[in-house]
């Protein structure tokens, strides 16, 4: 058995774990960081992609708020290139009138939350389509963030450091040590789920940053942490039907942000309680709900075509939970120190919080980390850049603009979403990459409006041409990431692939064992599925004539349905498999 | 003022004009935009895979047709006895050759033909254009795929593997694209069009000769050539000493294109009135109680105020879901965008559809359509005629999903060319 050892053992790949992996590694921990699929698998890939002001919070969480707003401006440095700047309004409809505002505007100045009350024409001027009855509008630093790109580029700068990212590892136990009193966490087993090879990493000190699996992993200490799997659904819209991120101005509730996201808008979110993390299945009424209080903010919203509907879960934290509604349990960080509460040792869980919070979660732990092996190093985070941050904030056009000014259009893979064949190649190349699914998060590959109609096909041709010529293979041991020369620039920026990257080529010397994962075929049926499983919630109108068209292509024209290796399965992609169409309990219900 | 308002200029559309103008009417086709041509591979799918064994391609389609009937007996292909049905396929062979697109069927007479698919598969279908005929799996000859370095459309790689695995041996090649383009940017009609010019012809021959080996057939991207695509094929095949074929593509499909722009001018020549662009959004009906009604006139959206369209009869040819014939909404209902027709898919969205993607037995949304009688005049759900002054045809059709039974154009064909006649006597 293939055995490791590190000082600082990260389990989970999202904003938090990645966030972990940084900033020990920056203050000289060995570190490594296994997450059991792709980064941002779970709840930092599934959100909608609002970095708070804080505003949100300003009178019903103030130190929550608080936090939002010191960490939106770290991350607007740090980060810089994973944040549009788009700026935020709460506005005020007829229905929201009362005390609220006033509320909101001292709590936003309670806690240093730049807020100015802006006159409603105004708002209007800036965001046409607004409902023109609002009454007031408050202009917060709100933005747009792109969580896959953020979580990548973390990981990265993780490994500049010296950290290792080691995705599609598996936790199947922890490693215990010590009798009933001195009980000890010294690592963990890990599955590698493409190769099957099982692995023992010891650690002095074990992260637990699995969001929503949390409990699962404390479990296997023992230790029972209660964590309340709250689902949020969110529906995508096929327009940027604002430019701006809005919210009501009101206290939290379902479907009251709309955030605009690279050329869609999200709306969010819902929140219920659901018993395990996956599979998420959305239910009518959540997209009818997230519909009709689009249209109260945005009239016509309800109309709009609709792109796609994805459910994430908060990773709720409160000891106390007895029976609160999701909504009502503290977004506040809660960094559990095993060792005071249950005598385990060697094991820390980081869990709660929100994606902006996500950098100051891993500053707390890491200071945890420290006073547990006995050393005292300073954060370095809040001022330390993540690779390609010297980009600047993205913008709506930043893709568009390379392509027309370097003569880009012949490389297009993905139209509705400007990706291009080398942005394909270089992910690929850099980034363990097992399923289509995995190029969606790191290069937005198939999510516009045809759904993967046409680059679906594109890319398993590509990524079969690269099979061939031994300039892909999935290398699980993370040398491929840890390339001094990777950008992750590359995966934003169709610009920067213009890049000479002539010795980028070599191929490791063995390949992964399990060939099923990488046969084109499975490739190609599982990403339509994955495309599947999201419009099914909101098939309808035109999206359905657009589901249409894709059944043509994948039936019709290209007859995948009775193409070779039928017989295979990947090992990564069961979740696809469930079925997602909506039962008639659930219509009824609408 | 015609004796014929055809809505929609897909295949069933054109072929409809085809036959009413052979029969003496003055026919008008109103679309809103080029029809469903543009996105086919141009085949004529007639019977690919029969719901009672959706994993065996279907080798005879005319003579599984009676056996798919007698299991679905509302079945399109029920309107019309076999014999009716293989004359309107003859029809539209015939009528291909004096388009100079011509279309043929297997070596054996009445098997499918298996062609090549983009990913690699056997395609069953029944016709083809000329230019896709040598790639017919049931042939011997290996086959070279060839493909153009980064053109998007196109994996020979893919290709050649996936036909190898299944049996046919092929192998895979790459020319430059800078070989048959200089622009920066080309889809697969711009490229096909860039190969109607004789110097780019000439360089992709001499290129082609230096790749195949002896007793090879080529198999290159659907982009020989538009107008001159017959040329082109005969001058590759002789340069080469090989057989050449095209396999479809994405959308835009050029075999489609080259097939919709022939028949478009074969029409128009014909006489036929042909006008893209205009959306037929409602009709004006008059619906006395107990008996039919009739289409007064119909009324097509423009910037400025709804023009009238009138005609003797009507001919709706807008196609379902995917031709834009039909609209649905999240509540779950489906409805025919004009006229309003009785249609007979579930309305409500729980029954919709099956939880995989590639369900062997598709969609029950994609199933439904209008009900027309044996005169293909849209009925009620009792069979009571509708509207004396209107027929319907092509995959607006109920009971069948055209493109999980690979019937699309053998349904668009059958309908077209009968439903004309119908109105037509």
């Amino acid at each position: 058995m293939h055995k490791l050892k590190t000082e600082v053992l990260v389990i989970g790949g999202g904003a938090t774990g990645t966030g972990v992996a940084w900033d020990a590694a920056l203050r000289g921990f060995k570190v490594i960081l296994v997450e059991r699929r792709d980064l941002t698998h779970g709840t930092s890939g599934r959100y909608h992609g609002l970095l708070h002001s804080g505003g949100r919070y300003a009178v019903k969480d103030p130190h929550g708020a608080a936090e939002c707003i010191a960490e939106n401006k770290i991350l607007r440095v740090t980060h810089a290139h994973c944040i549009e700047d788009t700026s935020g309004f709460f506005v005020v409809l007829p229905e929201d009138e009362g005390d609220f505002p006033d509320k909101f505007k001292a709590g936003c100045d309670a806690v240093g939350i730049p807020c100015t009350e802006i006159p409603v024409a105004e708002a209007l001027r800036r965001e046409p389509l607004l409902n023109p009855r609002i009454s007031r509008v408050f202009e917060v630093p709100d933005g747009s963030s792109d969580s896959f790109l953020a979580a990548h580029a973390t990981a990265q700068a993780a490994r500049n450091a010296g950290a290792q990212i080691l995705t599609y590892h598996e936790v199947t136990n922890l490693i215990m040590t010590g009798g009933d009193d001195n009980r000890r966490v010294a690592g963990a087993m890990v599955h590698n789920v493409v190769t099957g090879e099982e692995m023992e990493i010891h650690a002095d000190i074990t992260i637990n940053a699995a969001g929503a699996w949390t409990g699962k992993l404390a479990a296997m200490a023992g230790i029972q942490i209660t964590i309340m799997p709250s689902k949020g659904t969110m529906v995508a819209m096929n327009h940027r039907l604002v430019n701006t991120v809005v919210n009501r101005c009101k206290m939290p509730s379902d479907g009251d942000i709309i955030v605009p996201s690279h050329t869609v808008c999200v709306i969010g979110t819902t929140s219920i309680n659901v018993p395990e993390p996956e599979p998420l299945r959305i239910e009518p009424w959540e997209v009818n709900k997230m519909l009709e209080e689009g249209d109260k903010m945005v009239p016509g919203f309800a109309q709009a075509r609709v792109l796609r509907a994805w459910a994430g879960v908060r990773p709720l934290f409160q000891d106390t939970y007895t029976s609160g509604k999701g909504r009502d349990v503290t977004r506040k960080l809660a960094l559990l120190d095993h060792q005071e509460r249950e005598g385990v040792s060697g094991f820390l869980t980081i869990t709660g919080g929100k994606w902006t919070t996500f950098r100051l979660m891993a500053e707390a732990t890491v200071d945890d980390i420290c006073r547990h092996l006995g050393t005292e190093r300073p954060c370095t985070t809040a001022t330390t850049p993540v690779p390609g941050a010297e980009q600047g904030n993205y913008w709506l056009g930043h893709r568009l603009h390379d392509i027309e000014e370097q003569h880009l259009q012949g490389q297009l893979v993905c139209e509705c979403e400007l990706v291009t064949r080398t942005m394909v190649e270089n992910a690929a190349r850099r980034n363990p990459l097992l399923t289509l699914d995995d190029l969606r998060r790191d290069v937005r590959l198939g999510k516009g409006p045809c759904q993967g109609g046409f680059c679906t096909y594109r890319a398993v041709g590509i990524l079969h041409e690269m099979k061939n010529a031994g300039s892909w293979e999935v290398d699980m041991s993370d040398e491929a990431g840890s390339t001094a020369k990777w950008e992750v620039a590359y995966l934003q920026s169709p610009g920067h692939n213009l890049v000479s990257d002539a010795d980028s080529h070599e191929s490791s010397a063995e390949p992964a064992n399990s060939a099923d994962a990488f046969n084109p075929n499975l490739l190609l049926r599982d990403f339509l599925q994955e495309r599947w499983k999201g419009v099914t919630p909101i098939l309808w109108g035109r999206q359905l004539k657009q589901e249409r068209l894709d059944e043509l292509i994948y039936m019709s024209l290209m007859n995948v349905d009775h193409l070779p290796d039928k017989q295979l399965a990947s090992p990564v992609t069961d979740f696809y498999h469930f079925d997602t169409t909506p039962t008639a309990e659930e219509v009824a219900d609408v | 003022m015609s004796d014929l308002l055809i809505i929609g200029a897909g295949l069933s559309g054109l072929m409809a004009a085809y036959t009413a103008v052979k029969a003496g009417l003055r026919v008008n086709v109103v679309s809103k935009g080029l029809g469903s041509m543009h996105w086919s591979a141009g085949t004529v799918d007639l019977l690919g895979y029969s719901p009672a064994q959706p994993q065996t391609a279907v080798k005879r389609p005319l003579e599984q047709i009676p056996a798919l009937i007698e299991a679905n007996p509302h079945h399109p292909y029920a309107l019309l006895s076999n014999e009716h049905l293989a004359q309107t396929l003859a029809t539209f062979v015939a009528l291909s050759k004096d388009l100079g697109v011509p279309y043929g069927g297997a070596a054996n007479p009445g098997d499918n033909l298996l062609l090549p698919s983009p990913a690699g598969a056997a395609r069953p279908t029944y016709l083809a254009p000329k230019g896709q005929l040598a790639g017919d799996l049931s042939r011997s000859e290996p086959m070279l795929i060839v493909g153009f370095t980064g053109m998007r459309d196109f994996y020979p790689e893919l290709i050649a593997e996936n036909l190898t695995k299944l049996g046919y041996p092929a192998r895979a090649a790459f020319l430059p694209l800078k070989l048959i383009t200089q622009r920066h940017d080309s889809n697969t009609v711009q490229l096909a069009q860039g190969l109607d010019n004789k110097e780019q012809r000439a360089l992709l021959g001499a290129a082609l000769r230096k790749l195949v080996r002896p007793g090879e057939r080529i198999g290159l991207p659907a982009i020989l050539g538009m107008d001159a695509h017959m040329t082109l094929l005969a001058e590759l095949e002789r340069e080469t000493n090989s057989l050449v074929f095209e396999i479809p593509t994405l959308p835009p499909s050029v075999p489609g294109v080259r097939l919709f722009k022939s028949l478009r001018r074969y029409l128009q020549e014909q006489g036929v009135r042909l006008t893209a662009g205009i959306e037929v959004i409602t009709a004006n009906l008059t619906a006395p109680n107990g008996v039919p009604g009739a289409v007064q006139w119909v009324e097509s959206a423009t910037s400025a105020r709804p023009l009238k369209l009138r005609a003797d009869k009507y001919l709706l040819a807008t196609g379902g879901i995917l031709g834009g014939g039909f609209n649905s909404d999240m509540h779950g209902r489906v409805w025919e965008t004009i006229f309003n027709l009785p249609l007979t898919m579930p309305q409500d969205r729980a029954n919709w559809f099956e939880p995989g993607f590639l369900a062997t037995q598709g969609h029950p949304v994609f199933n439904g359509g209008v009900t027309v009688n044996q005169h293909f005049q849209p009925v009620t759900e009792n069979g009571q005629l509708l509207y004396g002054n209107l027929w319907a045809a092509g995959n607006l059709l109920a009971q069948s999903d055209a493109i999980l039974e690979r019937s699309t154009e053998g349904t668009a064909i059958a309908t077209g060319v009968a439903a004309a006649q119908a109105l037509s006597s």
